[in-house]
């Protein structure tokens, strides 16, 4: 049976592999995986940032490196998965920084960064004249201590997307409150026969850390108080109500259980594919409900509703989450003013506005939400502009808030399984929390 | 004879005994044989003493200190005490159990009943065993994701299948218990083939006679099966059992993927604070200790009832 | 035909068993293949279809994927997405780098200690070769904070060496007792006859049993490979971008902020899993040889 291999086959095998890796890696240099060592070269600064299927980005990168200026930009794309993108960049930090000068950031990662002195300092550089047109929430999640360490790029909002033509026909106005919404949603389903009243991102991970938060506040309540956040008000009386209010819309069958499992992708597709009534999302979803059979969706454009979230009590002031991107600069940059110049380009109001319109990234900037053309082309943004308006930040200000996030989002999901009743999960949160605040007063004097 | 002459024999016994070991570690080094024997197995030794007992060293001494951005102390057991009350920690320990028993227990019913099948010459047995391979190749943490697609309530084949046959009510993945079996189904998929191989590994070795004699004797298949072939294969058995046990105890990728970290397993748990969490560092090196402590101790066990055999491999 | 069934009904009572064996096995494997072909509508239908609806000759070349040099071949598009992707492409470079390399290191090293420990009664024989089986059962993440602490300090993350060494350790248990099992059935004869001709151990290792055992090293050299090409944990957690990361860590990363490309994962699972399927049923017998060495020997 010792049918062998004989050295030259032996040989041709290590040949082909060989053969193979020079072949599949094209244009890469194999040899720079033996070290790590910086590839960009001196004239270049390097921007990092997850993909961006809609090409806006390069070509934004490209239009700025035929202008005149003495260096140019290349983008090294990063991980799609948010949550992958923070370790792999908090890891590059712990090593030396690497090489990224400008980082595209998540509204939530500054003061994480800007705690460990990874980022820099831009109060010098980022003015607050220059802050003043900016929507609040978007300045307040790049604050660290009183100082600035993010320039807004680009934002999200929470909002209720619902099937305009079901709720007319129903003689509905948008619901105001998640009652109100139970009961339309009801209704409508029995009428319609659908398969889905509501929709929303309950998956343990940070999209559902964003749908807690919103429950929370539209409840009256909130994770830490805003004034001192090393105090943590999980435990109390209006974050138990909205997460009473999470789990009554799925209790009462209207939002189905499987949201415990739903990402943004998930808890879309029934809605576009006409099965669900309402849909908490982002504004990314509406030019894809509105896309036509391109896009995947099987409703007319007309058919398609954006709201504000509903509340838990109709005296209630209601908040959107805020999503969405920051520029940051790497403290262990060597081209930092470089980094900044480039900055500034990119949030130009008329770069802002292609970015809106070709790659449908909102832009953070008020007087934008007045501009007559934009909001032709980005029907959405006229639809939330008291959304964009009313955003609150994720309580990212705490430098362990990545912590934080692991504790909320299981918190919060095994509350929506129906596993653990609204007192005990957030009981068990607040000691979680509490801890974690008390580290973050220790080590980095957060609070009062 | 008096006492003092016994010690004093007793001394010259003890000295001779040290003499002797002596001269036996220097002659492991004058032989040129068994000198060139240790420069051969330098290099394996260095990797295993840098790469994995190194790391295992510091991972304990870790797991002792309180390890903060501003510094760290010296807490004695108190990583542990944190771990022990923490019911996250007792949540993974027991869907790792679940996970295990369930897993390895499906995985050798099924893989000996395939073997007891397939122990005979049949036209296709290659192609069948080239079949039972493609899934134990196919790279676990891809594999995981495409069984949470099948999982899912929307598109998920699988689902849709037991929602038809009434086995589920409710979405798969927004049940703990639901995702737990999910994960140990896809292990079965993955790995009782693989099983299944080692065992009828161990079957074609037994000579025919033993069943011969047993024929003549008078016993049944069945008697044949318990009385010849179990006690035979019990070697076999043990190896699939202990490097299965081992994988499931440790399993990481599976998880990972297939529950999209809403799951936790030992070793995710201890992935989590060591790598994600900037706070849980040491609590997290005090798991990945109790790990490595509790995977001897599976390893331990079954090589005690594989008796000698394994050492002599 | 008919080998050895006492009856019709039997053969096909046994081929049954086989046949349901061999489909359950191959239909989650079938299934993947048919979310990397149908139209996106049709993956996310509900409910599922069992039967590709939307694969058609025109669906199957719609793509255009480039291969070899500035050749491009038709193909579905969700491979077209996939083979285009240069950090795929550098992610599969460099599996088949981390693979390699990791293969002939611990074969190199691997076959030295398993001579010695198949060939030369010495002291440490019985101590090294339970330390040698005892790493097999370490667990990964036990290691991983201090092996990132200690890489970080030596400069090594998002290198290649910062997944190929944790990937030697983990892979040369299997190497060495594969090894030494191969080496004890060789005959010492040969070895013994170089040594009067007045070799010395290194000269009869290379010159006769190396030459000798290219059967048992290829067999082993291929288990370590598919270990190496399929390893997950060390690669995501010590690799970063596509300078090192081996393709394993990329797959998952079909997607953009809010949704997953599910068409083109499954389109780069079945791209990264099909050289291992050739190697594996090219060399089935020796790999379950392999294998199962361990059972049978132990």
């Amino acid at each position: 049976m010792r049918r062998g291999v004989s050295r030259r086959e032996f040989l041709k095998l290590s040949g082909a592999g060989i053969a193979g890796a020079t072949l599949l890696g094209g244009c890469k240099d194999l040899a720079s995986g033996f070290k790590s060592a910086s590839t960009a070269g001196p004239n270049t600064l390097v921007l990092t940032k997850g993909p961006d299927t809609s090409g806006t980005l390069q070509k934004a990168i490209d239009t700025f490196n035929k202008e005149d200026h003495p260096f140019t930009v290349k983008w090294e794309v990063a991980s799609a998965d948010t949550g992958l993108y923070f370790d792999k960049m908090r890891t590059q930090f712990q090593v030396g920084g690497g090489e990224a000068d400008v980082i595209g950031a998540d509204v939530i990662w500054p003061a994480q960064f800007a705690a460990n002195e990874w980022i820099e300092d831009l109060s010098d550089r980022f003015t607050e004249e220059m802050q003043s047109d900016f929507l609040a929430s978007t300045i307040e999640t790049s604050m660290y201590q009183g100082k600035i360490y993010g320039v807004p790029w680009y934002s999200d909002a929470g909002l209720l997307y619902y099937r305009k033509d079901l709720l007319d026909k129903a003689n509905f106005q948008p619901p105001k409150t998640w009652e109100e919404m139970l009961m339309q949603a009801r209704k409508i389903q029995a009428d319609e026969g659908l398969k889905y009243g509501f929709t929303f991102q309950g998956a343990e991970y940070e999209g559902g850390v964003c749908n807690q938060c919103e429950y929370i506040w539209n409840a009256g309540g909130d994770v830490l108080a805003e004034d001192d956040p090393s105090k943590v008000l999980i435990g109390e009386e209006g974050a138990v109500l909205g997460y009473k209010t999470a789990q009554d819309n799925v209790l009462s069958g209207v939002a189905t259980v499987a949201s415990a499992t739903y990402k943004e992708l998930e808890s879309l597709t029934p809605f576009i594919q006409g099965d669900a009534v309402f849909n908490r999302n982002w504004p990314f979803g509406y030019s894809i409900a509105t896309g036509g059979k391109a896009a995947g969706s099987s409703l007319k454009p007309e058919w398609v509703g954006v709201a504000h979230l509903p509340t838990t009590n109709p005296d209630d002031e209601g908040f959107a989450c805020l999503g969405g991107w920051d520029f940051c600069i790497n403290a262990f940059s060597d081209k930092k003013d470089e980094a900044w110049e480039f900055i500034q380009w990119m949030i130009r109001p008329e770069i802002q506005k292609t970015f809106a319109i070709d790659a449908g990234f909102l832009p953070p900037r008020k007087s934008l939400f007045e501009d007559k053309k934009l909001l032709k082309e980005q029907p959405v943004m006229e639809l939330a502009k008291s959304s964009f308006a009313s955003t609150r930040p994720r309580p990212s200000v705490n430098p362990f808030y990545s912590d934080m996030s692991l504790d909320m989002a299981q918190s919060f999901n095994d509350t929506i399984k129906g596993d653990v009743t609204p007192e005990e999960a957030t009981a068990e949160l607040d000691k979680k929390l509490s801890r974690i605040a008390s580290a973050a007063e220790n080590v980095f004097n957060v609070g009062e | 004879m008096s006492v003092a002459s016994e010690t004093g024999l007793r001394k010259r016994q003890q000295t001779g005994v040290v003499s002797g070991a002596w001269r036996s570690i220097r002659g492991e080094f004058t032989d040129p044989e068994k000198r060139t024997a240790y420069w051969m197995i330098l290099p394996t030794l260095l990797v295993v003493l840098l790469i994995a007992a190194g790391p295992i060293l510091y991972a304990i001494y870790l797991s002792f200190w309180r390890v903060l951005p501003n510094g760290q102390t010296f807490i004695w057991l108190d990583n542990y005490v944190t771990l022990f009350t923490d019911s996250g920690f007792w949540g993974a320990a027991i869907n790792t159990v679940v996970f295990t028993v369930a897993s390895v227990g499906l995985e050798f019913a099924l893989g000996l009943t395939i073997a007891v099948v397939l122990n005979r010459g049949f036209v296709g047995q290659g192609a069948a065993r080239a079949i039972a391979i493609v899934p134990w190749a196919f790279p676990t943490v891809v594999s995981g994701i495409m069984w949470r697609l099948m999982y899912t309530d929307q598109v998920g084949i699988f689902a849709y299948l037991a929602d038809q046959l009434g086995l589920v009510t409710g979405p798969i993945l927004a049940n703990s218990t639901a995702v737990l079996l999910g994960a140990v189904v896809s292990d079965v998929w993955k790995t009782t083939p693989f099983v299944a191989l080692l065992l009828l590994a161990g079957l074609q070795v037994i000579p025919g006679d033993v069943y011969e004699a047993a024929r003549v004797d008078g016993a049944t298949k069945w008697q044949q099966f318990t009385k010849v072939t179990m006690p035979l294969l019990k070697p076999a058995i043990l190896v699939a059992l202990l490097f299965r046990t081992l994988d499931a105890w440790r399993v990481y990728d599976l998880f990972w993927s297939m529950t999209d970290r809403q799951l936790d397993s030992l070793s995710v748990y201890t992935y989590k604070f060591v790598r994600i969490s900037q706070l849980n560092l040491s609590v997290g090196n005090a798991a990945a200790v109790l790990v490595f402590l509790s995977s001897l101790a599976i390893a331990f066990g079954f090589i005690k009832l594989l008796g000698t055999r394994a050492q002599e491999a | 035909m008919n080998k050895g069934f006492k009856t019709p009904a039997h053969a096909i009572g046994f081929y049954t068993v086989v046949l349901i064996f061999a489909f359950l096995t191959l239909f989650p494997l079938l299934w993947v293949l048919k979310m990397s072909l149908v139209s996106d509508t049709e993956l996310f239908a509900s409910p599922p279809t069992f039967w590709p609806e939307s694969v058609t000759l025109k669906s199957l070349t719609a793509g255009k994927c480039p291969l070899v040099g500035g050749i491009k071949f038709p193909c579905p598009e969700n491979f077209q997405t996939v083979f285009i992707d240069p950090i795929f492409r550098a992610g599969l470079a460099n599996t088949l780098v981390i693979a390699g390399i990791t293969t002939i290191i611990c074969l190199t090293i691997g076959s030295m200690a398993a001579y010695a420990l198949a060939r030369i009664e010495f002291f440490a024989r019985r101590p090294v070769l339970s330390l040698v089986l005892a790493i097999s059962f370490f667990p990964a993440v036990a290691i991983i904070a201090p092996l990132f602490l200690q890489f970080q300090k030596a400069g090594l993350i998002n290198t290649y060496w910062a997944v190929i060494i944790p990937d030697v350790l983990f892979a040369l248990p299997l190497t060495v007792y594969l090894l030494v099992a191969y080496f004890r059935e060789l005959p010492e004869d040969l070895e013994d006859a170089a040594k009067v001709d007045g070799a010395n151990i290194w000269q009869a290792f290379f010159r006769v049993t190396v030459p000798l055992s290219i059967p048992g090293i290829v067999t082993t050299g291929l288990l370590t490979f598919i270990y190496a090409w399929n390893e997950f944990l060390f690669a995501n957690t010590l690799t970063l971008d596509q300078q090192a990361q081996p393709a394993t860590v990329v797959i998952p990363q079909f997607a953009t902020t809010y949704t997953t490309d599910y068409g083109a994962q499954a389109a780069a699972a079945l791209v990264l899993t099909l050289p291992l399927v050739i190697l594996v049923l090219f060399f089935q017998r020796k790999i379950v040889s392999g294998l199962t060495a361990g059972a049978t020997k132990g």
